[in-house]
């Protein structure tokens, strides 16, 4: 008696035809997603750590303002000076009224130049702010 | 003469079984690159600028909770030195004392630093003031509506803004003499 192997005639296969369609799903969601806005750092800087922070959400209403180890400003994508951020942030609050400042000052500064950058800050109208800080672990 | 046959190939397709790597490649490189740094911290409105301070009212000493922090890191609250994490426990009777009472007559609270004084004390002090008034919030929010903050509705969180209304004001920085 022989036996024979029975193969079903269908083909054994995953479609795969609407592969495509996934990737560009991924694709286009990451795109969304993804806020390619890369500003090189060009301070040292380590935030101070506290308890009661929250979150912003809207990230495209950020402005960032660094102050690093030495002092230096950095606002946007160049160091400036603190006579600078004056005009600077008032023309990007004409641009965009509602901008949120965060301030990305490194915990090792003094309240000199925070009170500078504040002042400054207010005469340019762009008056909310965000003491950036790591959560408190 | 040669015979020349045509080879059949019934399945002429693509294929697309390295398609799910091309999907794995694709989704690690957006992963690396994408950078979803939720940006964290505290949250403030500076106060408008105004050339002439003159006709300031002074606020009186029953609203008025002054924090002084000078450059030796030595803080002061009414005058009376403080340590930077005892600000929150003295602060929270005082904000809970004056929930019932009108607008103008809520707690003001005032930052004043020297211009060496390090950033950081700064932040821990502003945290301590900003955790009392969430520890307040989230107190009358479940005494009053038996919910927890995030969970209130857009009505209740305009009532506990207005019973308890964050008001930290940054002193002027005094000019150089």
């Amino acid at each position: 008696m022989t036996f024979e192997k029975k193969r079903s005639t269908s083909k054994q296969e995953i479609p795969t035809s609407s592969m495509p369609d996934i990737i560009f799903m991924l694709l286009l969601f990451f795109m969304v997603a993804t806020t390619l806005k890369e500003v090189d750092v060009f301070v040292q800087y380590k935030l101070p750590e506290a308890e009661a922070i929250e979150k912003i959400e809207n990230k495209r209403l950020i402005s960032y303002i660094w102050v690093g180890q030495n002092g230096r400003i950095q606002l946007n994508d160049a160091i400036v000076e603190v006579e600078d951020i004056r005009d600077i942030m008032y023309k990007k609050r004409v641009e965009l009224p509602n901008v949120i400042v965060s301030l990305r000052i490194d915990k090792g500064s003094d309240m000199g130049v925070v009170n500078d950058i504040q002042q400054a800050l207010r005469k340019a109208d762009a008056r909310r702010i965000n003491y950036s800080a790591m959560l408190k672990l | 003469m040669v015979q020349i046959r045509k080879k059949k190939n019934r399945d002429a397709e693509i294929p697309s079984a390295g398609m799910s790597d091309i999907v794995f490649l694709l989704l690690l490189f957006f992963l690396v690159s994408t950078t979803i740094d939720v940006d964290t911290g505290i949250g403030l409105t500076l106060p408008e600028f105004r050339e002439d301070l003159t006709d300031v009212v002074p606020l009186s000493k029953d609203r008025l909770a002054s924090l002084n922090i000078n450059e030796n890191g030595d803080v002061l609250l009414n005058g009376e030195v403080i340590a930077i994490p005892q600000v929150k426990e003295s602060l929270i009777p005082r904000i809970e004392s004056k929930i019932d009472l009108p607008k103008a007559k809520k707690l003001v609270v005032s930052i004043k630093t020297a211009r060496k004084t390090n950033y950081n004390l700064y932040i821990q002090t502003m945290d301590q003031i900003k955790a009392a008034y969430a520890e307040v919030r989230l107190a009358y929010s479940q005494n009053n509506f038996n919910k927890k903050l995030y969970e209130l509705n857009a009505e209740e969180n305009k009532e506990l803004k207005i019973k308890i209304p964050i008001i930290i004001s940054i002193a002027e920085p005094e000019r150089i003499k």
